[in-house]
C-alpha cells in the first residue's frame, strides 16, 4: 500500500529517466543532425529541418526507470512493461529507417505480448484477467478472452498514439496528460486495495518522466521528433502499464481522443493506411502559417481536420485546443478511476 | 465554441466505453459455457457472436452519426480546397 516510506523510491524511478533524458538528448540531437538524420517540420512557413528520431533515447530513458523499478521490487512487472515496449520500439526504429507497410505494422506490433506471455510463465497474477467498472466493481475472471483483448490492444493503442503524431508538441504533450491519468488511477487503486504492490506504481512513473522530458524539446516550437520508435513504442508502454496495473477502463477513457482519431480515419479509409499513403490530405497550410481543415469530400476524416472545420488555426492553438480535449477525456478517466476505487 | 461539440462526442464515447464492455465482460461472455469448449456454429455461440457484434455496431453507429452531424453542419461553410 501507498504510503509516505515508499516516496523516495517511487520517486527515484520518475527523477532517473527524467534527467537521464534531459541530459543525453541534447548531444544526441547533436548527433542526429550531423548524420543529416532531419526530417522536415511541413507545418512550418518556410518548412524547417527537425532532428529525427530521438526515439531512442526515449527508449533508454524508460528502460532506464523499468529496470531501476526491477531492481528495487524484483517482480517482472517492469520487465514484462519494458519487453514489450522494446518490440515496439524495434519495429518503430526498423519503421523510421525502411518504411514499413500501413497493414504490416499491426500485424507485427501483436509481438509486443510475446514478452508478456514469458512473464506470464514466472508471474501469473502478472495480470488480473478481469475488470474493475466505476460503481459495478469488478467482474469475473476470463483469462481467454481478456488475453486476446490484450493481444490485439497492443497495436490499437500503439497505432492511436502514433497517429497522434503530427504536429509539434501534440504527442508528447498528449502522453504527459494521458500518464497522469494513468498514475491517478494507479494511486487510487494502491490507496483502496492493500494487497496492490507498488511495483505496478513504480513501472508506471517512468512514463510520465520521459514523455515530460520529450515535451521539452517536442513542444512548439519542436527542437526534436520522436520518430515512429518514440510514438509506437510509447503506445505500447501505455498500453502495457494499464494492463499490469488494472486500471483498463480509466486508461482508454484518458486516450479517447486518439482512439477516436484512428476510429475516424480507418472509418473514412477503410483500412490501415499510411498517413503518407494517404491520397488527399485532411488540412492544408495558407502562405500565413495557419492550417485549415480541407473541403474535399475524399480527404480522410481525423481529429485535426474536426477541430479546424470551425475555421483556420495556427499550429500552436490546434495542439492547444488538442490538449485540452485530451485534460477533458483525463478528467473523465480520472472521475472513472474515483468511482471505482474510492468507497 | 471549437470543442463543446467533440466533448460532447467524448462524453457519449465515454458512456458507450463504460456500458458496452460492462455488458461484455458481465453479461455476453458469462452466458452459457465458453465458445472454445462448444464450438462456434451452436445456438448459444452464435447468440454471444450476435450481441458482440451489436455492441460493435451500436459503437459504430453513434460515433459516425454524432461525428457526421457535427461534419455536415461546418462543412458547408468550408472555402475551396487550393489544388496544390
Amino acid at each position: 500500500m501507498l504510503a509516505i516510506g515508499n516516496l523516495p523510491l517511487l520517486l527515484i524511478t520518475f527523477i532517473a529517466p527524467f534527467l537521464l533524458l534531459v541530459a543525453i538528448t541534447p548531444s544526441y540531437l547533436r548527433f542526429l543532425v550531423r548524420r543529416g538524420k532531419t526530417v522536415d517540420d511541413v507545418a512550418k512557413q518556410p518548412v524547417t529541418k527537425i532532428p529525427s528520431p530521438i526515439g531512442p533515447v526515449i527508449f533508454i530513458g524508460a528502460a532506464a526507470g523499468e529496470i531501476i523499478a526491477y531492481l528495487a521490487y524484483g517482480s517482472l512487472v517492469p520487465l514484462a512493461v519494458l519487453g514489450a515496449s522494446a518490440v515496439a520500439f524495434v519495429i518503430g526504429l526498423y519503421d523510421d529507417i525502411s518504411v514499413l507497410g500501413g497493414k504490416v505494422k499491426p500485424i507485427l506490433l501483436l509481438f509486443a505480448f510475446v514478452p508478456f506471455s514469458v512473464a506470464l510463465l514466472y508471474e501469473p497474477d502478472l495480470y488480473a484477467a478481469r475488470l474493475f467498472f466505476p460503481i459495478l466493481g469488478a467482474t469475473g475472471a476470463h483469462f481467454t478472452i481478456y488475453t486476446l483483448l490484450v493481444i490485439a490492444g497492443f497495436p490499437i493503442v500503439a497505432n492511436a498514439f502514433n497517429a497522434m503524431d503530427s504536429l509539434n508538441g501534440q504527442m508528447s504533450g498528449f502522453t504527459v496528460l494521458v500518464s497522469l491519468a494513468l498514475i491517478i488511477g494507479t494511486v487510487l487503486r494502491s490507496l483502496a486495495e492493500p494487497t496492490f504492490s507498488l511495483v505496478r506504481l513504480a513501472a508506471t512513473l517512468p512514463l510520465l518522466a520521459v514523455s515530460m522530458a520529450f515535451y521539452i524539446f517536442n513542444r512548439f516550437p519542436s527542437r526534436a521528433f520522436d520518430g515512429n520508435s518514440g510514438s509506437l513504442m510509447l503506445g505500447t508502454m501505455f498500453a502495457a502499464l494499464a494492463i499490469t496495473d488494472g486500471v483498463e477502463i480509466a486508461a482508454i477513457i484518458a486516450i479517447l481522443p486518439a482512439i477516436l482519431n484512428q476510429f475516424y480515419i480507418l472509418a473514412s479509409v477503410r483500412g490501415f493506411v499510411e498517413r503518407r499513403q494517404m491520397g488527399s490530405r485532411p488540412t492544408y497550410m495558407t502562405a500565413d502559417g495557419l492550417l485549415h481543415a480541407s473541403g474535399d469530400p475524399t480527404a480522410p476524416s481525423t481529429l485535426i481536420r474536426l477541430v479546424l472545420l470551425p475555421g483556420p488555426l495556427t499550429e500552436k492553438e490546434l495542439v492547444k485546443n488538442i490538449l485540452l480535449l485530451t485534460s477533458v477525456t483525463c478528467l473523465l478517466s480520472v472521475l472513472t478511476s474515483v468511482l471505482t476505487w474510492v468507497h | 465554441m471549437r470543442l463543446p461539440p467533440l466533448i460532447g462526442i467524448s462524453v457519449v464515447a465515454w458512456l458507450l466505453v463504460i456500458l458496452e464492455t460492462y455488458l461484455f465482460f458481465d453479461v455476453i461472455i458469462p452466458v452459457g459455457p465458453a465458445l472454445h469448449s462448444i464450438g462456434v456454429f451452436t445456438a448459444i455461440a452464435l447468440l454471444k457472436i450476435g450481441l458482440t457484434f451489436g455492441l460493435g455496431v451500436l459503437w459504430f453507429f453513434v460515433i459516425v452519426s454524432l461525428t457526421e452531424i457535427y461534419e455536415r453542419s461546418l462543412e458547408r461553410r468550408l472555402p475551396p480546397t487550393p489544388s496544390s
